[in-house]
């Protein structure tokens, strides 16, 4: 399901089937233009992680809107309570399952003690989406993170 | 006296007509934009294009993923999109090529996945199961059959157009 009309529509009569959150994790800086171009193209593949995710368990994950926070060299404190708050808010629907999908491993350590289970992509640097290679990388990345999510399910 | 009369009267004829206009502003904007909304939401998928898939003489008894390209237009944007079938013969001779999208709530169901649910549709997300042609079992989540695509076979060419309900079949 997604964060759309149509979707939520169908969301709320069978909210008991769709247990699991996927919330993206993007983050942004204009400080450096290398960085800046860096995290855009990330954020591009964490939608079409996101959405291809999506499409296959659309019946069971809900994909949240995304997660923007500011990148810093260290996550902020104030930035771990904020994700926090989202984590519990979301858990209280109740979503039993919540993923979070990233490039930066800085959310590893931060979200150890958060009721939440983090997917970690290795970044891609350069690259090109329509790249058939990238596509087939991709492709089995994501079929990865889909079994995990199918995995956890069924413990 | 008739100063005051005409005073009233004008503030009102004022209220009046810039009511009017206003109403008349509000009507004029909101219109088109409902218009513009909804519009490319009702059209949809172009019903008429049937897309080629495979070689008629490639068609086994035995389901077959194929996937395909189709024209989508979605809200504002025309996109190309993906679309998967399971391609076969069934009992008697026919072709049936049935949408992977589960009836229950969307995932998307996968052929002969479990050891345990043979020769059978299985969807991961709330174990719903169909038989071989596609009909939902009784006890699992799906209402309905799975969708079939039209399909017609020119010069021994496999094609396929739009997935159809087969709940009044
Ligand atoms: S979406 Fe397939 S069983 Fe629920």
């Amino acid at each position: 399901m997604k964060y759309k009309n149509i979707d939520i529509n169908q969301y709320v009569k069978a909210k008991e089937y769709i247990d699991t959150a996927l919330i993206p994790l993007i983050p942004y800086s204009f400080s450096n233009d290398q960085e800046l171009e860096d995290l855009a193209l990330q954020g591009e593949y964490i939608y079409l992680f996101a959405n291809q995710i999506e499409k296959e368990l659309k019946g069971r994950v809900f994909l949240t809107p995304e997660y923007y926070y500011l990148k810093t060299d260290k996550i902020t404190e104030t930035e771990s309570f904020r994700l926090e708050h989202l984590i519990n808010h979301m858990k209280s629907q109740p979503f039993k399952y919540i993923f979070l999908l990233t490039f930066d491993n800085k959310w590893r350590k931060v979200t150890k003690d958060m009721d939440a289970e983090l997917i970690w992509i290795p970044a891609m640097k350069g690259g090109d989406l329509n790249q058939s290679e990238t596509q087939q990388l991709v492709q089995s990345q994501i079929e990865e993170i889909q079994s995990l999510i199918k995995d956890s399910w069924s413990e | 006296m008739t100063d005051k009369k005409n005073q009233v009267s004008r503030r009102q004829f004022l209220n009046y007509t810039l009511t009017g206009v206003g109403g008349f502003m509000g009507a004029a904007l909101v219109a088109p934009m409902v218009g513009f909304a909804v519009d490319p939401l009702l059209k949809g998928e172009k019903d008429t294009d049937f897309v080629y898939v495979m070689d008629e003489n490639e068609i086994t008894n035995e389901p077959q993923r194929k996937t395909f390209k189709v024209d989508q237009v979605d809200g504002w944007y025309e996109s190309q999109v993906d679309r998967t079938a399971w391609v076969f013969r069934d009992e008697n001779g026919e072709i049936l090529a049935l949408s992977p999208v589960c009836t229950h709530l969307g995932c998307t169901v996968d052929w002969n996945s479990r050891e345990e649910f043979s020769n059978e549709f299985f969807c991961p997300c709330h174990d719903g199961r169909y038989d071989k042609n596609g009909v939902n079992i009784a006890d699992t989540p799906p209402t309905e059959p799975l969708h079939a695509y039209e399909y017609k076979v020119e010069d021994g060419k496999l094609y396929l157009g739009k997935a159809k309900s087969r709940k009044e079949a």
